[in-house]
């Protein structure tokens, strides 16, 4: 690691990455780039605990074939308690997430060139021009928030059996289900993404930082922007 | 609360639960003549009596009923309309409303709660407080508007058809309590023969659209119904076409094993897409060094 000296060498000076990294980003830093400072590091992961809470007191209820996650929780009625502040927690988490990150996740000309499918085969031609963020990832980001939403909203309908009508109640159970059957196929491929497809990625959600080549093989635009090597 | 000793024929969210299958008994149901009825509301004291349940606050509505609907504290409640009717004039029509014992119940099927509501061998559908989550789906499925959930205690209550009762051979209490006769209860066969009879008789004295309200959509209901204007159950406050909602059905029918799939499909996809394109990862020093892709 970065930090490790040779004994007797004149230590380099200037903070480390890992110091640098609490309050800024798309800094270079010896061999690493620091790609997501400690609060984007923070939001992301207070939103996947409340996401795993929602998900597993939700699960039982959705399916007596999980109904063994209920025990972890102390049983079905615990869940059905809990559920409901997760998904609060969950979407309070996201707001804050969508607050801090919106800007940066705005689709610009030249998402256009991603090639979703070169990306998918992981070739290293799905985007020369790709900056911090691909479309994907930004893709991925609007439909947690615009999913959150609708999750949100037929979570609240359902949560209180006598406030609501039947009608509005029938077709919450049908949105609150698609939301989270789509919510648990995309963060299969997104943990995937960031994990095993993508080597080096999930440094960057616990350090907060990633190597050099990292950034040139996968944000070729973002890279050239912060090292200045325009090789 | 489910009953030791009944057989269970279907239980909620257990995707192979039930019993044997193996005892003989006969689908027990309510039968009900709205014709004889004098409202008395013998029934609902009756109900409240047996079933340990207090004295509910009445509501005035400008009728004799005794509140507006059923609640979670009151399963049985006779239903007083006015109706103008083409042929007779202004009818008052009684009914009694409690739990109608679908033999498809659409409370069970909505019930993510495994066991929370059974339905025994004999037809009774009864709800487990216990196992009740409180989440209040059954009132959803449920297209006769039964199930009353209850604020204070997070649990859903309705009309056992005194199953207590019942499986030590004895009749319902609101049965037990009726002074006209107009409640009767048995073999479910046995009583659509007496309901035809009856039907029958009314026909003869002048309703000629007489009929038996036993809706095929929930696949017949444990309470029989005589019905004067049979055309018309929506006059007693009845749905004429009674099913499990569509939602219900498309949610727990098709939405699900369309979810079961997708989910496998994420995660055997993920790891096929490693298998076949491998992980994407930097490629080392001719990288490091500038060389082109």
């Amino acid at each position: 690691m970065s930090e490790m000296r040779i004994p007797g060498a004149t230590p380099v000076a200037g903070p480390t990455a890992i110091q640098v990294a609490r309050d800024r980003e798309d800094v270079v830093i010896g061999d690493e780039i620091v790609r997501h400072r400690l609060s984007s590091r923070v939001i992301h992961w207070v939103v996947a605990v409340f996401f795993f809470g929602a998900l597993f007191t939700g699960m039982p209820i959705w399916s007596p074939v999980f109904g063994w996650m209920a025990h972890f929780f102390g049983g079905l009625s615990v869940c059905r308690w809990l559920h409901a502040w997760m998904g609060v927690a969950f979407a309070a988490s996201v707001l804050v997430m969508f607050v801090l990150w919106a800007k940066e996740m705005v689709f610009e000309k030249t998402d256009h060139k991603f090639n979703i499918g070169e990306y998918l085969r992981l070739s290293e031609g799905d985007d020369p021009d790709v900056g911090k963020y691909n479309a994907g990832q930004k893709f991925f980001f609007w439909m947690v928030v615009a999913t959150g939403i609708l999750i949100l909203l037929s979570g609240i309908v359902l949560w209180w059996p006598t406030s609501f009508g039947q009608g509005l109640r029938s077709i919450s159970i049908l949105v609150h289900d698609i939301c989270f059957i789509g919510f648990f196929a995309a963060i299969v491929g997104h943990i995937y993404l960031g994990t095993a497809a993508e080597p080096g990625t999930f440094q960057s959600m616990t350090r907060g930082t990633v190597t050099r080549p990292w950034a040139r093989l996968h944000h070729r635009r973002w890279y050239r922007d912060v090292t200045g090597d325009r090789s | 609360m489910a009953l030791q000793g009944l057989e269970i024929r279907r239980s909620s969210a257990s995707l192979r639960g039930g019993g044997t299958g193996l005892r003989k008994l006969p689908t027990v149901a309510k039968y009900i003549d709205t014709s004889t009825c004098i409202g008395c509301k013998a029934c609902e004291v009756a109900c409240q009596e047996w079933n340990d349940l207090p004295l509910a606050q009445t509501q005035q509505t400008g009728t004799y009923q005794t509140m507006p609907t059923m609640a979670a504290n009151f399963w049985n409640l006779i239903q007083f309309r006015e109706v103008e009717t083409p042929e007779h004039g202004l009818s008052w029509l009684l009914r009694k409303d409690q739990c109608m014992h679908c033999d498809e119940p659409g409370c069970l099927e909505a019930c993510p709660a495994p066991g929370a509501i059974v339905q025994y061998v004999n037809g009774i559908v009864d709800v487990d407080p216990e196992r009740c989550i409180g989440c209040g789906l059954c009132e959803t499925g449920c297209p006769f508007d039964v199930p009353r959930y209850a604020q204070n205690t997070n649990k859903m209550a309705k009309c056992t058809l005194c199953v207590d009762r019942v499986s030590v051979g004895l009749e319902p209490a609101c049965i037990k309590a009726c002074p006209t006769g107009c409640l009767q209860f048995g073999d479910k066969n046995s009583l659509l023969q007496v309901a035809e009879h009856r039907v029958q008789q009314l026909k003869e004295g002048g309703f000629a659209q007489a009929a038996v309200y036993d809706p095929k959509g929930v696949g017949g209901t444990g309470v029989i119904t005589i019905l004067k204007y049979g055309d018309h159950p929506e006059w007693y406050g009845l749905p004429t076409d009674p099913a499990v909602p569509t939602t219900v059905s498309l949610w727990k029918r098709v939405i699900h094993p369309i979810g079961f799939v997708a989910m496998a499909a994420a995660i055997f996809g993920a790891i096929g897409h490693f298998m076949a394109f491998g992980p994407k990862k930097p490629n080392d020093t001719s990288r490091q060094t500038g060389g082109e892709v």
